[in-house]
């Protein structure tokens, strides 16, 4: 230890004394002043932050949240200049200039202009470099750093030290923040720090605000197509209705359109097949249209456009005729051409309610659509009376369904040679409380309409297997049989085979008894799915029908391929015999198409002895008609079986066989 | 008033004019003089002091804080060296009073009043400043601007065309500078 001299008097110990003290005094002070300091900037900082989280918690946008923690940033700093770039949401990679804080507008005019002109992608100069990194970048003095493009512009304006910092959501950059200062400035890691807390609460506001944007699209758009929903479609059919209001001269148009014969793709091709199609349609919609249309999916096969401001009427028709030259020229789907029904309302008829064009447009789709394929009808005020006596039919019917109304009346189908009862077609008939008997063409078609159809049917089989349970035990040696209408609707349910197969159980009668009447062009419109659905009914030993044989599209080929047992004669084609030679070829040629198949062949409709002996004379064998009895009760049926006798109906000799 | 005034005050007089000096004027005006940068001091207690040293060296207390001004601010230069780094001449850092260094001040010294500064730049000879404080120490800003001219080596003429004590609403003070060579 180095030895000191030693104080001589008092004084100068004191004086020494005092010395010491004054400076441990200055070197506290120091020191609490520096912790003070920190202190400041610490809670200047949790300020900041809690300023931007406050704003970025009630911002009503991006651009909102963006400004205020530009604004701040740059007062926190004191650094005259603050600019947020958004990252574009497309594959270009680019970020879009968003906001700006400039402390003096017309000094930083051209840093405003030039930045915004710039294209920042990934790399590119500071905001760019932010982007490749996801980290914050800080730049001591833009005029001398190699990757910064506005370098000369900011020697100009004397713009130096720089830093950017990105807005995250999870590890992905969604924008980017840009500082500037008047002088060169050393990094300020802790000021870095305080700007990562702010780009995560701004990339809370950015994926808040995007999973809100996401909902709200979802809510008025079509997963599948993209294209607005119906309640979008609805909300611009509002507005439009508005528009018609103020303007006298106002005038749009509503069309609905239905694919036809859509669920033929959707049932043999798949449903992914379908979604494809429905896809391709609400593109091929939007071609061609206006900007000021919608294309709308209602869902399903359904789409509605608003044709708006159309001027005369008449636009309507080209634009129809456009969509449909359009739908024509793209859409053969394998083999099934798709063309679609088009229902249209104006608003000339003077509407009140959005849903109420709709409506109209509909109904006169519906009306297009029972006219054939690929029409369009506009709606006239009548089709609205009808649309609605339909409704009141299609509740009638559910209640007829509960108070069985329904019973079913039984035509004998007749040898011809015999004159034996071979069976009998089951017949429904409605007895209305109020309307009394209701003929089947008044209310079937509706019923096939709506799924009223298939409940209906149920009813029918199940009938019918009571009756013929109840003929087995009266004719046990007369194997009497039946047979029911059914819709190919019916084929679409679950489990169509083991419910026909558990009523046969149930009530002990020979599968060959129940037979099944399908028209020609049901089969024929979903001959793939049938042609199946026939072998599985045949291995069943259920024979079925080809009701109205000759009215539809027969393709022979099919013909010879499926597992029928009869074709029925359109009635059309026998009550016309006699008078038309040309009519008499087809009944002629369909007959011996039957034997040549193997098939029998039964004539619907024989009214006249006439009709009946061209019949025997071509070798027919079956028929039935006013001639021989109308469909009848069961207590007369069983009267008619007595008088008559029993002649079975057994297929005549296969003649020549079709390859299979 | 922070008690880093008083602390400067002390400061001056001692090195000027010697730690006797200092302890009369305590006496002289009854006041305790333990003094902490850190606390705040009635203003009164400046003006008291400032009182007994114009008495006591008998000069005008005008000058008295105009010298402690001057005085002041090369321990200010000494204690907060950064400030002065930052810029070349007396000018710019006249200039960045208001942004940078009375802010900064702030943070250490939480609720200093320090006062706010009206600069006309629009001559390049003659920087015109203006002040106002309700303690109209224009006399302190005056010394503490030539104390600043001779930190960066600076010929300063300065002309109090308005004051406060003269009746005007605030003091204006027109600067011109000097390289001295």
């Amino acid at each position: 230890m180095a030895t000191q001299e030693m104080p001589r008097t008092d004084s100068e110990v004191l004086k020494r004394r005092i010395e010491r003290e004054r400076k441990a005094r200055l070197s506290a002070e120091a020191i609490a002043e520096r912790g003070m300091r920190q202190l400041y900037q610490k809670q200047q900082e949790v300020e900041l932050l809690r300023q931007v989280a406050a704003a970025a918690n009630e911002a009503q946008t991006i651009e909102d949240a963006m400004q205020v923690a530009v604004d701040r940033v740059c007062s926190y700093t004191g650094w005259p200049v603050g600019h947020a770039y958004i990252l574009a949401q497309d594959s270009s990679r680019q970020l879009v200039s968003s906001v700006w804080h400039l402390k003096s507008p017309e000094r930083f005019a051209t840093l405003r202009k030039i930045s915004n002109n710039t294209i920042f992608t990934t790399g590119v100069g500071l905001p760019g470099r932010v982007l490749a990194s996801g980290s914050p970048a800080w730049i001591v003095d833009v005029t001398k750093d190699n990757n910064f493009p506005r370098a000369k512009l900011a020697q100009d304006i004397g713009v130096r030290a720089a830093f950017g910092f990105p807005v995250l959501i999870g590890k992905e950059v969604v924008a980017v923040l840009e500082f500037f200062s008047d002088t060169p400035r050393e990094p300020d890691e802790p000021l870095l720090e305080a700007m990562a807390h702010i780009g995560t609460q701004l990339g809370r506001v950015i994926e808040r605000k995007r999973y809100e944007e996401k909902l709200i699209h979802n809510a008025f758009h079509d997963s599948l197509t993209q294209l607005p929903n119906r309640a979008l479609f609805l909300e611009r059919l509002a507005q439009a209705l508005a528009r018609a209001k103020r303007r006298k001269n106002y005038l749009f148009a509503v069309l609905f359109l239905d694919l036809d014969r859509f669920k033929l793709v959707n049932d043999s091709m798949g449903h992914s097949v379908g979604d494809g199609l429905i896809r391709e349609i609400g593109e091929i919609l939007q071609q061609g249209l206006r900007a000021g249309d919608t294309v709308a999916r209602l869902g399903g096969d359904e789409y509605a456009i608003l044709l708006d401001d159309i001027g005369q009427a008449s636009h309507t028709s080209r634009a129809v005729e456009r969509i449909r030259r359009n739908l024509e020229s793209t859409l053969t789907f394998d083999r099934i051409f798709v063309s679609a029904s088009i229902g249209i309302a104006l608003s000339s008829t003077g509407y009140e309610r959005p849903e109420e064009i709709l409506r109209d447009a509909d109904i006169a789709m519906y009306r297009a659509k029972s006219q054939g394929r690929g029409l369009s009808v506009v709606f006239n005020a009548n089709m609205h009376e009808q649309a609605v006596k339909l409704l009141y039919l299609e509740s009638d019917l559910k209640r007829a369904l509960d108070r069985q109304e329904f019973c079913l009346h039984y035509q004998p189908i007749v040898s011809l040679t015999t004159g034996g009862i071979a069976g009998f077609e089951g017949l429904i008939r409605w007895q209305h409380p109020n309307r009394g008997l209701v003929p089947p063409g008044d209310f079937i078609p509706v019923a096939e309409e709506s799924e009223l159809i298939l409940p209906i049917t149920q009813w029918a089989l199940n009938e019918a297997s009571v009756q013929l349970r109840k003929w087995k035990e009266q004719f046990q040696h007369c194997p009497i049989s039946v047979s029911v209408n059914l819709n190919t609707k019916y084929f679409t349910k679950r489990n169509f085979l083991s419910e026909i197969v558990a009523l046969i159980a149930r009530n002990g009668f020979d599968p060959c008894s129940l037979k099944l009447e399908i028209t020609e062009s049901q089969i024929m419109e979903r001959a793939e799915s049938m042609s199946k659905i026939l072998v599985e009914l045949d291995n069943f030993g259920i024979k079925v029908y080809v009701d109205d044989f000759g009215t539809g599209y027969s393709s022979l080929s099919y013909l010879s391929k499926f597992r029928v047992h009869a074709i029925k004669v359109d009635r059309s084609f026998v009550s016309n015999l006699g008078n038309d030679e040309r009519n008499s070829t087809i009944v002629r040629t369909i007959i011996a198409l039957g034997h040549q198949l193997g098939l029998n062949v039964i004539a619907e409709g024989i009214e006249t002895e006439k009709q009946l002996q061209f019949l025997l004379e071509e070798g027919c064998q079956h028929g039935q008609g006013y001639y021989f009895s109308k469909p009848v009760p069961e207590a007369k049926a069983v009267e008619l079986i007595r008088a008559n006798g029993f002649s079975e109906l057994i297929p005549p000799p296969l003649l020549q066989s079709f390859p299979s | 008033m922070k008690g880093i005034v008083f602390n400067l005050l002390e400061e001056a007089i001692r090195q000027e004019h010697g730690e006797d000096v200092w302890d009369a004027l305590l006496d002289h005006t009854e006041l305790e003089g333990a003094y902490t940068s850190l606390g705040n001091y009635p203003d009164e207690h400046l003006m008291k002091l400032v009182g007994a040293a114009s008495d006591m060296l008998r000069k005008p207390a005008g000058e008295i804080i105009r010298w402690f001004g001057c005085k002041s601010l090369s321990l200010f230069a000494e204690r907060y060296p950064h400030f002065f780094n930052d810029h070349q001449s007396t000018r710019p850092f006249l200039l960045a009073l208001n942004s940078i260094i009375h802010p900064e001040v702030r943070k250490f010294y939480p609720g200093a009043d320090v006062p706010d500064f009206q600069f006309d730049t629009s001559s390049e000879e003659i920087l015109i400043m203006q002040y106002y404080s309700k303690r109209k120490l224009c006399a302190f800003a005056e010394g503490l601007i030539q104390g600043t001219a001779t930190y960066y080596r600076e010929q300063l003429t300065i002309e109090h065309s308005k004051c406060m004590h003269r009746g005007d609403p605030h003091c204006e003070l027109r600067i011109s500078l000097q390289r001295l060579s």
